[in-house]
């Protein structure tokens, strides 16, 4: 077609036994507008179809990073001063570190030029001015500080504050270690041999074991005065058994969990809430643990141990079974002994060091390994994430590193939308969704299989509804019914879908919902007596005298029947009542929650199903009365020569033939159903459970992004996720508006064939 | 049913029928009867939805009478009947018939705490219809029902018993003009000065993020310092003519008595309408009752939206809809052009025609989404940083606004006005094409001379259709630019003139809103009705065009047989 023009022209305008005249000013002005506006038109179309196409391509790419791993490059590395560095941290703005070394002192070196900034001692030094050998020490959690135990009874721990000035040229930060608090575990001065600290606005604590193998709880608890300020400090110990000596020691921030590992491989759980429990709960874990510790929330517990096994423990029920420590997830097995475990402040990623120098980072909900790799220095004795999860630090005697840690996304990953997820505090691995609840502590739920069991719920009972109604009601139209009535009735449906799905959720939310739980029983009665009304009605119809009855138009029975059904609605309604008092003990309702142990929401699927039905019957009508009409008269014709009656044509021939278009109108159906967004948010009660019950609400993976996404901040995982929600809402439609298409394409094929 | 190729029983063949086809026949017109009774019941579907929206749409408007009640435990109430209901009380023997309560609005929202209340019919002592009942409509608290007793202008009585109601009526109509005088400060001059003093804010911060040299900053800052005292001057005059206009308006006050008789005072500037319904006739009732259809349609929204008017939804839903007209006819235009007449036909071109078919499946909500990352935050956030750095961190255009609700409905509705296009240009016969061709048009002379014209039809039910769709839906706009309660309407007399990058209200989210997030969803329903009903009018009225254009469209090419 693109070269019509050219071709027509261009033998008219230089035939030749004419003269070849010059084209004239105005042809040339018109030839040039005629190849600008194939231009202009080529031009736009293709861009204005690419960029149809290319939503598809930006909900991709705003998904993508989901998906992707962790990226970490190396960040400097700074001279430190200790000789074996016990626990190193950062600020916030990554410009100062700060070690624990094995002598007991704190350093805080700038970044970059490595500058000694402050050194002091963890321990006020003792009556005879020589400082006690540290045995075990590490960081706070949540807090910049230090905590460490000594070979003479005592821990202590210090906080250090980073000051911010905001000034024009930069903000800078000045370091500034709090003072001392101090514990003495045992008078006698027996040396600690493990440890384990927990600090929570004034009250704080430390468990202790000490090397006769007794381990101590002690609590401090600071009451300030109101009126003058003066702070006094109160402690109190209590005594925990303990059957073994052990290597590791991590206690959760309320001090309601004490967990401890030996070498020889048994984790210990004392339940510290129990003042009777004193005796742990003790598992075998096989190889010697480790490294142990809590992530945030103080729910999973990371092992690690030293075939190299990786492993996260939580305190798991059974139902009807005492809960117990059961291990949940499973990294990859580790080649070397894993030495160091360190969690994140602010979700659950952990860094994992071992041996062999190399180190993995994790995320614990999902089990993905976001990262694995060689660490730029050897021999590291201290490991942590840096606050904001920017960085990894590494230290080693005489040196610290920081690796730049990107990982906008740890919390994602196809297991977790998909997959069952085993999250903290429940007895077996489960598909969950949770709305966002804002704090840090609590584990993200965010499977999408509850939105997409919902998505399909709603679908099928909207569909059960919508697809035998609509398509009778296309073959009705399309096949027995005069034109002329047929004119009226099919643009009369087709107003049903321009009817805002707003208002339909509207009407079904607020007006159907309260009238379906009153009158329940009245929906199974009508759907009984109306086909037996509707017969009855058609057997007294023909009793009418013949004449009388030849009036009408074929098709006109329908428009009776609609008084005859308004009738039967209103004499199921009416029945309904009785009914209940009968059969039901006058309450449907408490009836069906006692005997059959079935919960009924006001919004449930039934509601939604008629509302959405309402939505999809136009749809589905539209599509199917054009394929019962396109099928050729020519075959109904033959069929009702050879002696069929109408019925058997119709169902025998013209279903047949229109089955693939049938087909089609009810796939894009399907489609609108999956999409629907409006109804399902006022109609379902937005409740994401997986439950078959018609009587229960539910939510949608439309719905869910209309309600949550106002609250997504711009880029999150939160943001993403529903951006993957709308991905899966766009395949779903696509490739049931494509079966659809393809199949309509085919039968065009067919029919122009026939 | 009466089926016309049935042999007549006379006409039986030699050989006796075989059983299965009388069989057959007999239930084949029962399936039909049931075929037939599908398609009723989705008529009846229709029918009811509709008469529903109406009835109850229609009904918001009427005045009902007012009812007083005497109850059995001494309450006395005064109200219109909204609702009769069968209910079930907590202790109630199961196999008992159940009890009749009646809905009634007793109003007053200050003294009864809630709008609507529901009493047994059972407790009722006495019902009547006082003929000096009142009804106000208020600007705050809702509506007021109760008894007139005196009429005050600060101390002195101005009337009282039977030349209150009078009286009343005049100081009301004085009321309402020195309320529109009072209006006409406030939205006039008074937002003007505030327009200028928030524009002056943003230019002070722009000469800060601009950082010229010590004397021009001098010399601007001057300029904005001078220019800012006089606007304060200005404010400091125009609020004080607004707080005199204020104390006139209450210093009349009406004298009430509620029907419990307590006594309360009211301010005759809070009172939009004073009406007795028990002593109206039907005719008057018909009149208030089209007076208040319209004034709905034309009236701004009170008490958070569940009273008054629509208007601004009904206009930010229009607004919206007419931009993305603007933006998708052309598109749409041009890219069913490229498609019907341009490309050449061949598999790539059919799997775009697929894909933009597909689009039209693609959910509403997908849109949506889409359009928040890429027009608002995409788009949106670039044209902050480019243009508006001053405004930041308060986003001008990278935050929901009219325009990219346009836009985004625009995405949406292209499929639609695509299809509606083509088809349109496919019916355009090709002697009709050719015969331009041969009298010497370029193929662009042609398709603008002659096919286009010809398809116009086609091209306006796309676009009448996309229309419809736009202004029904909701979902996607949630997210990129409709709000509960617009302060301003997009447009107005501020260069320049026509504000992009605000809010709108709509009329489908205000029937979301007002339905589902109001504090009082029993007492807002019927306002929702009617907004519903509004609407439905818009968007089926539009469909019916849209279906009769496409009908005649049919029928004026189909006879041409080329």
């Amino acid at each position: 077609m693109a070269n019509d023009l050219d071709e027509r022209i261009a033998p008219a305008a230089s035939g030749p036994p004419r003269p070849v005249l010059p084209p004239s000013k105005r042809l040339v002005q018109r030839r040039r507008n005629d190849r600008l506006a194939r231009w202009v038109v080529v031009a736009g179309g293709l861009a204005i179809i690419a960029s149809v196409l290319g939503i598809f391509l930006f909900l991709l790419a705003q998904v993508f990073p989901l998906l992707r791993g962790a990226r970490v490059t190396p960040g400097g590395s700074t001279p430190i001063a200790s000789a074996r560095p016990l626990a190193v941290l950062s600020d916030e703005a990554a410009t100062h570190l700060a070690t624990l070394g094995d002598d007991g002192v704190v350093r805080v070196h700038r970044r970059g030029d490595g500058a000694l900034v402050a050194e002091q001692p963890l321990f006020p030094p003792t009556a005879d001015g020589r400082a006690p050998p540290v045995t075990c020490g590490g960081s706070l959690f949540g807090d910049p500080g230090f905590v460490a135990a000594t070979a003479d009874g005592r821990v202590a721990w210090r906080a250090i504050r980073f000051d911010v000035d905001h000034r024009p040229e930069g903000p800078v930060v000045t370091p500034r270690l709090e003072p001392i608090v101090e514990l003495v575990v045992d008078p006698q001065g027996h040396a600690v041999t493990a440890c384990a600290s927990s600090a929570r606005g004034s009250s704080s604590g430390v468990v202790a074991q000490l090397a006769d193998g007794s381990l101590f709880l002690i609590e401090r608890v600071v009451e300030e005065n109101l009126f003058t300020g003066e702070q006094t400090a109160a402690t109190a110990e209590r005594a925990l058994a303990c059957p073994a000596p052990l290597t590791r020691l991590v206690v959760d921030a309320r001090r309601e969990n004490l967990f401890g590992a030996t070498t020889d491989g048994r984790l210990l759980w004392w339940n510290l809430l129990d003042p009777a429990a004193a005796e742990p709960r003790v598992r075998s874990v096989g190889a010697p643990i480790t490294a142990l510790s809590l992530l945030i929330g103080d729910q999973s517990l990371v092992v690690g141990q030293q075939d190299g096994s990786l492993t996260v423990w939580n305190r798991v029920q059974p139902e009807g079974e005492a809960s117990r420590l059961t291990e949940t997830h499973a990294f990859p097995r580790r080649a070397g002994a894993v030495q160091l475990i360190t969690p994140s402040w602010r979700n659950r990623l952990f860094l994992a060091v071992e041996a062999g120098d190399r180190a993995l980072v994790g995320f614990s909900t999902s089990t993905r390994v976001l990262w694995e790799g060689d660490l730029p220095l050897a021999g590291a004795s201290a490991a942590a994430i840096a606050p904001k999860n920017d960085a990894l630090l590494l230290a080693a005697p005489g040196r610290a590193e920081r690796l730049a840690f990107d990982c906008p996304h740890p919390e994602a990953g196809l297991d977790v939308y998909f997959g069952k997820v085993w999250y903290e505090g429940y007895a077996k691995p489960e598909w969950i969704y949770q709305s966002s609840s804002g704090s840090d502590e609590a584990e993200p739920k965010i499977s999408l299989v509850p939105l997409l069991f919902g998505t399909l719920k709603a679908t099928l009972f909207s569909l059960l509804f919508a697809v035998p109604l609509a398509l009778f009601a296309a073959m009705y139209t399309s096949q027995f019914m005069h034109w002329s009535l047929r004119r009226f009735v099919k643009p009369a449906v087709e107003i049903m879908a321009s009817l805002p799905s707003v208002v339909l959720g509207f009407l079904a939310g607020l007006w159907l919902a309260p009238r379906v739980a009153d009158f329940f029983l009245g929906l199974p009665l009508f759907v009984l007596l109306a086909p037996l009304a509707v017969v009855a009605a058609g057997r007294l119809g023909m009793a009418l005298p013949a004449r009388f009855r030849h009036r009408f138009h074929d098709g006109a029975a329908a428009l009776g029947f609609i008084g005859v059904l308004a009738a039967t609605l209103a004499a199921a309604l009416l029945l309904s009542r009785p009914l209940e008092v009968a059969w039901f003990g006058g309450d449907f309702v408490a009836w069906m929650r006692s005997a059959l142990g079935l919960a009924f929401d006001q919004r449930n699927c039934v509601v939604l199903g008629l509302a959405m039905g309402v939505a999809v019957i136009p749809i589905i009508f539209a599509i199917a009365e054009d394929a019962f009409s396109n099928v050729p008269k020519s075959l109904v014709s033959g069929s009702l020569a050879l002696g069929a009656d109408r019925w058997y044509t119709v169902t025998r021939v013209v279903l047949p033939t229109a089955s693939p278009g049938l087909f089609s109108a009810v796939m894009i159906g399907f489609g609108r159903a999956v999409g629907e967004t409006m109804i399902v948010v006022m109609a379902s009660g937005n409740t994401p459970v997986m439950d078959w019950s018609p009587f229960n609400g539910l939510r949608s993976l439309s719905a869910n992004i209309a309600t949550e996404i106002p609250e997504a901040a711009h880029g999150t995982t939160f943001y993403r996720t529903l951006f993957l929600a709308a991905l899966l809402l766009f395949a779903l439609t696509f490739a049931a508006n494509t079966a659809a298409e393809l199949v309509r394409q085919h039968l065009r094929q067919k029919y122009a064939r026939l | 049913m009466n089926s016309p190729i049935a042999p007549p029983p006379t006409a039986a063949p030699v050989r006796a029928p075989a059983d299965a086809p009388a069989r057959r026949r007999g239930n084949g017109r029962a399936l039909i009867w049931l075929c037939g009774g599908a398609l009723a019941f989705n008529l009846l579907l229709v029918l009811a939805q509709l008469a529903l929206i109406a009835w109850n749409g229609l009904g918001y408007f009427w005045q009902r009478d007012l009812v007083s009640f005497e109850l059995g435990d001494g309450r006395r109430l005064l109200g219109e009947v909204h609702a009769r209901e069968h209910f079930r009380p907590a202790d109630h023997p199961a196999a008992e018939e159940l009890p009749w309560r009646i809905q009634v609005k007793v109003a007053n929202r200050e003294h009864t705490g809630a709008d609507f209340v529901w009493i047994e019919e059972r407790e009722i002592v006495r019902r009547a219809e006082p003929a000096d009942a009142l009804h106000f409509e208020r600007s705050e608290w809702g509506n007021f029902h109760g008894f007139l007793r005196e009429l005050h202008r600060g101390e002195q009585l101005l009337a009282s018993g039977d030349a209150a109601w009078p009286a009343l009526l005049e100081q009301i109509a004085s009321a309402e003009r020195q309320r529109e005088a009072l209006l006409d400060v406030e939205k006039g001059p008074l937002g003007d000065v505030q327009y200028a003093l928030d524009a002056l804010r943003l230019d002070r911060r722009r000469l800060e993020l601009d950082a010229p040299a010590a004397d021009e900053r001098a010399r601007r800052t001057a300029e904005l310092d001078a220019r800012e005292k006089q606007l304060d001057q200005e404010f400091a005059g125009l609020s004080e003519r607004i707080a005199g206009l204020r104390a006139e308006l209450e210093s009349v006050r009406a004298t009430c008595e509620l029907a419990d008789g307590t006594r309360v005072e009211l301010p005759v500037g809070g009172l939009l309408t004073a009406l007795r319904p028990n002593e109206m006739s039907t005719f008057d009732k018909l009149l208030c009752w089209g007076g208040r259809i319209f004034g709905f349609l034309v009236d701004q929204p009170r008490e958070a939206n569940t009273e008054g008017g629509i208007f601004p939804a009904l206009f930010g839903t229009v607004l919206m809809v007419f931009l993305m007209s603007v933006a998708v006819v052309p598109l749409g235009v041009l890219a069913a052009l490229y498609l019907r007449e341009y490309s050449r036909q061949g598999p790539l071109v059919r799997c775009v025609r697929i894909a933009v078919n597909n689009l039209a499946g693609v959910p509403s909500i997908v849109f949506g989404i889409f359009g928040l990352g890429f027009f608002v935050y995409g788009i949106g956030g670039t044209i902050d940083e480019l243009f508006f750095p001053e405004a930041l961190p308060r986003a001008t255009f990278g935050t929901g606004g009219i325009l990219w609700a346009a836009l985004t409905l625009a995405l949406l509705t292209v499929p639609v006005v695509i299809v509606a296009t083509e088809e349109g240009l496919a019916a355009v016969p090709r002697a009709v094409r050719e015969g331009s061709l041969a009298l010497g048009a370029t193929k662009f002379e042609t398709i603008w001379r002659v096919v286009l014209p010809a398809a116009a039809p086609g091209m306006l039910t796309g676009v009448i259709l996309a229309i419809a769709r736009a202004s029904g839906e909701v979902a996607p706009l949630m997210i990129v630019g409709m709000v509960k309660l617009a302060p301003a309407l997009p447009i107005d007399h501020h260069f320049p003139f026509v504000h992009f990058d605000q809010k709108f209200m709509h009329l489908g989210f205000h029937l979301f809103d007002v339905g589902f997030q109001s504090p009082d969803v029993e007492a807002t329903k019927p306002l929702v009705f009617a907004t519903a009903l509004v609407l439905l009018v818009l968007v089926v009225a539009m469909n019916v065009v849209a279906i009769t254009l496409r009908n005649r469209l049919k029928s004026r090419y189909a006879g041409s047989a080329l």
